[in-house]
């Protein structure tokens, strides 16, 4: 486990759910269908998870000093509604549980200006060791800041679209 | 349309991984193995007349309701995929299945999507039931199917398991 990060953190962000992240709608993201194609939902997804990695002390640096990566192990998407082409976009974060090596993330998607929700995702992050690509603990500083971001999240209600089965309901 | 095929699971999806899949760790990005599922839906809907012609002249559309990933081991750049569909299930407007990724030479389960399609009218981008054509179809590729043993990563919930 590694003991520290030869890197400054950020300033820690406490508030629930997390609500830094924004990103726009790019031409490459739009299919023949005239909207943001399921695919790139999942990248604007895995960007917000980034946003959160950051916060908890990980990112870029982690992995171009060669001391870690987080891999997703597992995701699912609800696409609530279209987006099309320059639509700006707002994300939440919720931490809905977290362990020695994982985190379990509900992430919601809004349309910044007309503020509907298009999508949720919810989503299992894992923290792996560079050298062996196996998963590792977190890094005892990013523990720390995560038990500081639980003491916050735990008190948010369970979002009603996490920890869905899919299937046809029969009327 | 092209003629049907009732081979189950429906097999007759290869994909590479192409160099801007790739991210910063070196493999296939999260986004990506769903771009290449994407277009393996694509290869399904061919099946029973709803692909990109389907769009293209203007009769209709499908959209994803709902799409779950597992991502089982990594691929990087110039893999061979091989990716098999296996329908679920189906009612009047929609279509329930599961996508498997291999990795073709090496043979290894990569990835699995399970995903809710439903059809949608052209003209409105609401909700519609299948077209006839594409109905008889889809009861042809579902009874295929149904004899295939359901995936233990269908109808997964995602979660952290308490030791």
């Amino acid at each position: 486990m590694l003991q520290s990060l030869p890197y400054e953190l950020p300033e820690l962000v406490t508030r629930a759910p997390l609500d830094t992240h924004r990103s726009t709608v790019v031409p490459e993201w739009v299919d023949w269908n005239g909207h943001m194609n399921v695919a790139f939902y999942v990248t604007a997804f895995d960007q917000a998870s980034g946003a959160f990695m950051r916060n908890m002390g990980l990112g870029r640096r982690y992995v171009d000093g060669k001391l870690g990566m987080t891999f997703v192990l597992e995701t699912h998407v609800t696409y609530d509604r279209e987006l099309r082409e320059g639509a700006p976009l707002r994300f939440t974060t919720q931490l809905l549980a977290r362990d020695a090596k994982k985190v379990h993330l509900f992430h919601e998607m809004y349309h910044a200006e007309q503020d509907y929700l298009a999508a949720t995702n919810e989503t299992i992050v894992m923290n792996i060791d560079y050298a062996s690509r196996r998963s590792a603990p977190w890094p005892v500083p990013v523990a720390e800041r995560l038990d500081a971001i639980w003491e916050t999240h735990k008190l948010l209600p369970k979002p009603a679209k996490a920890g869905r089965v899919m299937g046809l309901s029969r009327r | 349309m092209i003629d049907l095929d009732l081979a189950a699971p429906l097999d007759r999806h290869p994909a590479t991984v192409l160099s801007d899949w790739i991210d910063w760790n070196g493999h296939m990005n999260v986004g990506y193995y769903v771009v290449a599922f994407d277009k393996a839906t694509d290869t399904l809907c061919q099946q029973f007349g709803c692909g990109w012609e389907y769009t293209r002249d203007k009769i209709g559309m499908t959209f994803v309701l709902e799409a779950h990933v597992t991502y089982d081991r990594e691929v990087k750049e110039g893999d061979g995929l091989r990716i098999t569909t296996q329908i679920l299930d189906h009612d009047a407007k929609r279509l329930h299945f599961i996508h498997m990724m291999y990795h073709a030479e090496e043979g290894y389960l990569a990835a699995t999507n399970e995903l809710m399609l439903m059809n949608i009218d052209y003209q409105t981008r609401r909700s519609a039931p299948w077209p006839g054509f594409a109905m008889e179809r889809i009861e042809k590729l579902a009874a295929a199917h149904a004899t295939l043993p359901r995936p233990a990563q269908a109808g997964r919930l995602i979660g952290i398991k308490k030791k």
